[in-house]
C-alpha cells in the first residue's frame, strides 16, 4: 500500500502540487491523469525522492518516504520509470537490466529476476548485448519497466509510458503489466496524458489540474461516463 | 635512423607516464564533469610521501604502495569535502576549486618537504639495457614504467567492465539521477572514482620522478601533456586519452630530439592549441557533444 497524504511541493515560489492525497492499495493501478503542467511528474519525482516536498507525507506500508534519499528509497521497494524511459544509452540492455538489482544482497535471486524480466519481454532477449541506444521505443520502454521489475519492487511508478509508443504496442506492454500487478501484488501508479490507455488498466483514477485533486473515482466509471470523460479527460 | 629509433622510445616512455595523467583526467571529467587541474600537484604529493618513507629505509616497493594507497585517499578526501559541496553549482565553480587545490599543494609541499629539487630512485637500473654487445635503446626502468601504465590500464579496464562495482561507477557517471532510483549510491561512486584517478596519478608522478626530479612544481609539465593528450582524445574516451598522450609523448621527443629540447614544452602547448582550433571535440571524439 501505497499512502499519499497533503503533498504540498513547490519550486521557488509557483505551488506545483497542493495537499495531494491518494492511496494505491497493493495489487491495483491508480491512474493519475491530467494535462501538461498539471504536476504528475512532480507527484513520482517526490515519491521517488527526488524532489523534496514542503510538507506531507509518503508512506509505503509502515515505511515514511519524505525525508529519505532516492537510492534509500528505491532500496524500500520503490521502483521507479521515469518519464522518457530512462535507459543508460551508453550501456547494454543486458547491463541495464542488471542495473535494477545491484543493491540487493542475493545474488542468485538477481540472476533469476533479470531472467524473468526477458521472459516477461522477449523482444529484449534477442538484444541483451546491444547498446540500449540502439532500441526502438518500445523496446526502450520494455527495458525501463523489466529493469525497474529486477529489483522485485512492492510499488511501481510509470511516468507517461505511452510516450511515442505506437497503440497496439503500448496495449500490449499495458496488458503485461496488469498481469505482473495481481501475480505481484504490485501497488502501481501510472501517470498518463493518454487517458484512454491508462483508464482500460487501472482500477481508480484521480484526475490532477493545477496541483490539485480534481476528481477521484473508479476508473470503470470515469470511462464509463461521458459527461465526466468530456468535463476532465477532453475525449 | 638510430636516433629516430632512440627518440621514439623515449617518446612512448613519457607518452606512458602522459597516457596516466590523461587517463585520470578523463576518469574524473567523466564522472563529475571537471577538469582536475590539482591532478598533477596530488601525484607530486603523493611522490614526497613516498620519498620519506624510502629514505627512512623502507624499500622501494614499500614506498610505491604507500604513494597509490595515499593517491587513492586524497582523491576521495578531495571529492568528499571539497568538490561535493560545489557539485551542483556551475561547473566554473569546480573547475576554481581544483585549481585553488593545485596552488594549496604546491604551497604546502616546499613548508613540509622543503623546496629543493631531488633526485628520486628507481626500482630497477635507468641505464640502457646491454644485449651480445650492443646497446638496447631502453633501460629497465624504461620497460618498467610503460609495463606498469599497461598493467594499471588493464586492471581498469577490468575493474569497470568485468565487475558490478564497474558498472555502477559507470552508471553513475553516465546518468547520476538515474543510478540513484535504480539504488546505487552515486555520491560514494563518485568519491572512489577520484581516489582510483588520483591513484593512477600517483602512478604517473613515481614513474615520472626519477627523469623529471622531484619539486613542488614537478609534474606541472607532466599534467600539460597529460591534458593535451586527454583533449586530443576527446576527454570522454579512455582509448583515446591514452592514443592522445603517447602521440603527445612522442611528438615532444622528435621536436626536442631534432630541433633542440628547449622547444618541447613549446611543441606541447603548439598542439594543444591546433587541436583546440581544429578538433576541439577532439579526434576521437564521434558522438555528439554531451551536454555539461
Amino acid at each position: 500500500m501505497l499512502e499519499i497524504s497533503d503533498l504540498t511541493v513547490a519550486y521557488g515560489g509557483v505551488v506545483a502540487l497542493e495537499n495531494v492525497s491518494l492511496s494505491v492499495p497493493e495489487g491495483s493501478i491508480t491512474a493519475v491523469l491530467g494535462a501538461n503542467g498539471a504536476g504528475k511528474t512532480t507527484l513520482v519525482r517526490t515519491i521517488s525522492g527526488l524532489v523534496k516536498p514542503r510538507h506531507g507525507s509518503v508512506m509505503l506500508g509502515t515505511q515514511q518516504l519524505i525525508g529519505r534519499s532516492p537510492e534509500a528509497i528505491a532500496r524500500l521497494g520503490v521502483g521507479h520509470v521515469p518519464e522518457g524511459h530512462g535507459i543508460v544509452s551508453e550501456l547494454t540492455v543486458d547491463e541495464n537490466l542488471r542495473l535494477g538489482g545491484l543493491w540487493r544482497r542475493d545474488r542468485a535471486d538477481q540472476r533469476v529476476a533479470i531472467e524473468e524480466a526477458y521472459e516477461l519481454f522477449p523482444p529484449l532477449r534477442v538484444r541483451r548485448s546491444v547498446h540500449a541506444s540502439n532500441l526502438s521505443g518500445g523496446e526502450r520502454q520494455m527495458l525501463s519497466i523489466g529493469r525497474a521489475m529486477v529489483a522485485r519492487p512492492t510499488a511501481l511508478l510509470l511516468d507517461e509510458p505511452s510516450l511515442g509508443l505506437a497503440g497496439g504496442l503500448l496495449a500490449q506492454i499495458m496488458q503485461r503489466l496488469a498481469t505482473l500487478v495481481t501475480e505481484r501484488k504490485l501497488s502501481v501508479l501510472l501517470i498518463e496524458q493518454n487517458a484512454r490507455s491508462a483508464l482500460s488498466v487501472a482500477d481508480q483514477a484521480v484526475v490532477l489540474s493545477l496541483g490539485k485533486v480534481e476528481l477521484r473515482d473508479s476508473a470503470e466509471r470515469l470511462a464509463g461516463d461521458d459527461a465526466l470523460r468530456h468535463a476532465y479527460l477532453g475525449f | 635512423m638510430r636516433l629516430f629509433v632512440i627518440y621514439t622510445v623515449d617518446g612512448i616512455t613519457n607518452g606512458a607516464v602522459y597516457a596516466a595523467v590523461a587517463l585520470a583526467l578523463v576518469m574524473i571529467w567523466r564522472a563529475t564533469r571537471i577538469i582536475n587541474y590539482a591532478q598533477g600537484a596530488m601525484a607530486m604529493f603523493t611522490t614526497y610521501i613516498a620519498l620519506i618513507v624510502i629514505r627512512h629505509g623502507a624499500p622501494y616497493w614499500l614506498g610505491f604502495v604507500i604513494a597509490l594507497a595515499a593517491g587513492l585517499v586524497i582523491g576521495a578526501a578531495t571529492e568528499r569535502i571539497l568538490v561535493r559541496p560545489v557539485e551542483s553549482r556551475p561547473p566554473l565553480n569546480a573547475v576554481i576549486l581544483s585549481l585553488g587545490v593545485l596552488i594549496l599543494l604546491e604551497a604546502i609541499a616546499p613548508m613540509l618537504f622543503g623546496g629543493q629539487t631531488q633526485s628520486f630512485p628507481t626500482p630497477v637500473s635507468n641505464i640502457d639495457l646491454v644485449a651480445g654487445g650492443t646497446t638496447l635503446d631502453f633501460s629497465p626502468f624504461d620497460l618498467f614504467t610503460v609495463g606498469a601504465v599497461l598493467v594499471a590500464m588493464l586492471l581498469l579496464f577490468l575493474v569497470f567492465q568485468r565487475t558490478t562495482l564497474g558498472l555502477r561507477m559507470r552508471a553513475a557517471a553516465f546518468n547520476p539521477e538515474i543510478a540513484r532510483i535504480l539504488g546505487i549510491r552515486v555520491g560514494r561512486m563518485l568519491t572512489l572514482g577520484w581516489g582510483l584517478a588520483a591513484l593512477l596519478g600517483a602512478l604517473a608522478g613515481m614513474l615520472a620522478a626519477p627523469s623529471v626530479y622531484l619539486y613542488p612544481s614537478n609534474m606541472d609539465e607532466v599534467l600539460v601533456f597529460g591534458f593535451t593528450g586527454a583533449i586530443i582524445g576527446g576527454l570522454e574516451s579512455p582509448v583515446g586519452a591514452v592514443a592522445g598522450a603517447v602521440g603527445v609523448g612522442l611528438a615532444l621527443s622528435y621536436v626536442s630530439g631534432y630541433i633542440g629540447s628547449d622547444l618541447a614544452p613549446l611543441g606541447g602547448f603548439v598542439i594543444l592549441i591546433v587541436v583546440l582550433m581544429l578538433r576541439p571535440q577532439g579526434l576521437f571524439s564521434f558522438g555528439t557533444q554531451r551536454q555539461v
